[in-house]
């Protein structure tokens, strides 16, 4: 997957069949595991109505964002061009596109156990919780790509 | 009949009106970010510019930050912005808290 063309309407991407048809089943699958209750403080023990506040609030905008999942990757959006697929998304549904693939990225992680050693985690990974490992990866692969048109690269 | 004095008259204390706003007596928060082995770094970078306008380099200048420390102070505001700023932060999936400032 590469970035071919950015101008003020959005940016277009290629991929190879493959890569499309992954990125399609990915998030068509979104959201892949149920969103766990976050902490709003460490060290606030009076946070907790401002915590229920922001879990309901975060259950909104993951419904939010499964409402514009299927449109996102919908078959009008792939074109193709020789061997490849062209895929063009604006800066706004890029945004989208980034918040959907970081929720399947960490929710998959947490569904994992939270490890701390992505490498080696799928070491005598239970085979219902594998799909959690691939899911991931996936994510990680493709948000990496769209992350890429401002020529940044890593992992934290 | 003896003199009566003319009445001495206390000075009038000049008490200075408190020009501070209500807000600045209000409880202030840290905005936290802290490390996770699994959000992308140039995803965190992303992030930060994002939700507060800020230059790449500073915003690479806090994920460093976090990705070395374990977590870093974003912002210190008061109570309604700083939750504003943990919403939007956790909506992008990041581990952010606001901590009660001393």
């Amino acid at each position: 997957m590469k970035l071919v063309k950015q101008d003020s309407r959005g940016c277009q991407y290629q991929l190879s069949s493959q890569e499309a048809k992954s990125l399609r089943l990915l998030v068509d699958q979104f959201p892949v595991a149920e969103q766990l209750p976050v902490k709003i403080s460490k060290s606030d023990p009076e946070a907790l109505e401002r915590e229920k506040l922001l879990n309901e609030s975060l259950a909104d905008h993951r419904e939010k964002l499964k409402q514009q999942s299927a449109a996102l990757v919908e078959p009008g959006k792939f074109k193709t061009s020789g061997k490849h697929q062209v895929f063009r998304i604006s800066q706004e549904k890029r945004e989208v596109m980034l918040q959907i693939l970081n929720d399947i990225r960490v929710e998959s992680w947490r569904a994992l156990g939270e490890p701390e050693d992505l490498e080696n985690c799928a070491v005598n990974l239970p085979q219902d919780k594998f799909k959690y490992y691939y899911f991931m990866y996936q994510a990680g692969y493709f948000q990496y790509h769209f992350l890429n048109v401002e020529g940044q690269a890593g992992e934290n | 009949m003896p003199p009566v004095s003319e009445p001495v008259k206390a000075p009038v204390p000049t008490i200075e009106k408190d020009t501070r706003s209500k807000d600045q007596f209000a409880p202030t928060y840290y905005v936290v970010c802290w490390n996770d082995p699994v959000n992308l770094m140039v995803y965190v970078t992303h992030v930060f510019m994002k939700i507060f306008g800020w230059e790449r380099q500073k915003a690479e200048k806090h994920m460093m930050e976090v990705h070395e420390k374990g977590k870093s102070v974003l912002v210190r505001e008061n109570a309604e912005k700083a939750e504003f700023y943990v919403h939007q932060l956790q909506g992008y999936k990041l581990q952010a808290t606001m901590e009660p400032a001393e």
